[in-house]
């Protein structure tokens, strides 16, 4: 018997990020984070939709992203389970976004002022939240 | 029967001198959520009012369910529902009439969704619909126009002037019911608020003086909208000579520009033009939608904006 954990996602309007990618970073987080594990299955794409006020079509839209990713699976008939998490872009892809994120992250802080080694900290402490529940 | 809820081919409408509609060619597939997005007398209401059959057009054509707007039948009014910001409904009526009425009208009502959806509004059987606030005479409105089970709903600013609670409800069960329940429809959504068209849109149409000014997903459309602000220390050139500038705006020495479809060559330009410093960040739906009006909006000039 699969668990049907609750999916807390929280949409903003009036965000740079549209809905879509804000469901898809939501669900990506969740499944870092563990609270969504392996063979877990989805809220259904209208009980999705009706928890979060939205048009259900996007709620498919990011699902469909999702899957091609291989973040989640569909099973015909059952819904859609949290796949098997694997490593699913090549070394170079990796690297690149990589850079990029970093890139996006020290522009948004360098203004801040802080001494690096604060920074530092505080990313350290956030991703240790992270491997702290891959292990558990 | 063809593929399109709404099919006009330069369609035109005049009243008086001014264009209400300009020639404007729009396609909308079946099955979706395309919202209506544009400053006020963009020809939104015109249109719908060409479509219904309210409205004789001055020129060109325009096809609803694949037939002519206006040659349309009862039975395919039947299929059409409509809901605008007034809710002109018969204030003299009490509500248990009105709706039997509406019952017998549409011989697709559907009984049970009718009190689906007006059990979340306040609304009594006995009350006359004069008595009923603004708010429940949209849910009564709603309630009327999903219950007549239409292929095309078409919303024009149906939750102006409701709280959020309503307006929530108003919007859920729109969606619900509609794209759910009545496998396919069309929904047509005239608002303001860019909240509510974020939420439910999967197509945005922007109209602007009577023309088609931009069709496709809203997240695509934010997309393709950015703001580069650029720090020039000498002389600040003529931005607006750069291509897709939609507003620009100095504001202590930094200029603020917001620009329609160029990628990171832009940013290249600005320093060509002797910019020191330049950055550029995504906008949300509001602010884009909001630059993009702005350029050919009444009582804007570019070179004030």
């Amino acid at each position: 018997m699969s668990r049907r954990p609750t999916v807390v996602l929280q949409i903003v309007t009036g965000d740079p990020r549209p809905i879509v990618r804000q469901i898809t970073d939501g669900v990506k987080r969740l499944i870092a984070a563990g609270e969504l594990l392996p063979g877990d299955i989805l809220p259904s794409v209208r009980g999705l939709a009706q928890q979060l006020s939205i048009n259900p079509n996007t709620v498919a839209k990011a699902y469909t992203e999702l899957t091609a990713e291989g973040w989640l699976h569909a099973r015909a008939g059952l819904g859609l389970f949290v796949a098997e998490q694997r490593q699913r872009l090549s070394d170079a892809e990796r690297a690149r976004r990589l850079g990029e994120a970093v890139d996006r992250f020290v522009s948004d802080v360098i203004g801040l002022d802080y001494p690096q080694q604060t920074v530092l900290d505080h990313v350290a402490t956030e991703l240790a939240r992270y491997a702290a529940r891959k292990t558990a | 029967m063809n593929d399109y809820a709404i099919d006009t081919e330069a369609l035109c409408l005049s009243y008086g001198n001014k264009l209400a509609l300009d020639h404007l060619t729009l396609r909308l597939p079946r099955g979706a959520v395309h919202t209506f997005v544009g400053a006020n007398g963009a020809g939104k209401s015109s249109l719908f009012r060409v479509l219904l059959g309210f409205e004789q057009a001055s020129a060109g054509s325009a096809r609803v369910l694949g037939h002519d707007a206006t040659r349309l039948t009862p039975a395919l009014r039947e299929r059409i529902g409509y809901v605008n910001e007034e809710h002109a409904l018969p204030g003299w009526m009490r509500v248990r009439e009105l709706k039997r009425m509406h019952e017998r009208q549409y011989a697709r009502w559907n009984e049970a969704r009718y009190h689906e959806v007006i059990r979340h509004f306040n609304v009594m059987p006995d009350q006359r619909v004069c008595e009923l606030s603004r708010g429940e005479q949209a849910g009564l409105n709603l309630a009327l126009a999903l219950s007549q089970c239409p292929e095309l709903l078409i919303l024009d600013e149906p939750t102006l002037g409701l709280d959020v609670v309503a307006k929530r409800v108003f919007l859920d069960t729109m969606l619900e019911t509609t794209l759910f329940d009545n496998d396919g429809a069309t929904i047509v959504f005239c608002s303001h608020q860019m909240d509510e068209i974020e939420r439910v849109a999967d197509n945005l149409v922007i109209l602007e003086h009577g023309r088609l000014r931009y069709m496709n997903g809203p997240a695509d459309f934010c997309e393709r909208i950015r703001l580069w602000v650029a720090a020039f220390p000498f002389k600040t050139p003529d931005v607006w000579q750069l291509p897709g500038v939609l507003q620009a705006q100095t504001i202590e020495g930094h200029t603020h520009l917001v620009v329609f479809d160029q990628d990171d060559s832009f940013g290249a330009r600005l320093k060509l033009l002797g910019a020191q410093s330049v950055q550029t960040i995504p906008l949300g739906l509001e602010r884009a939608v909001n630059a993009f009006l702005t350029c050919g909006h009444a009582g804007t000039s570019r070179r004030a904006a």
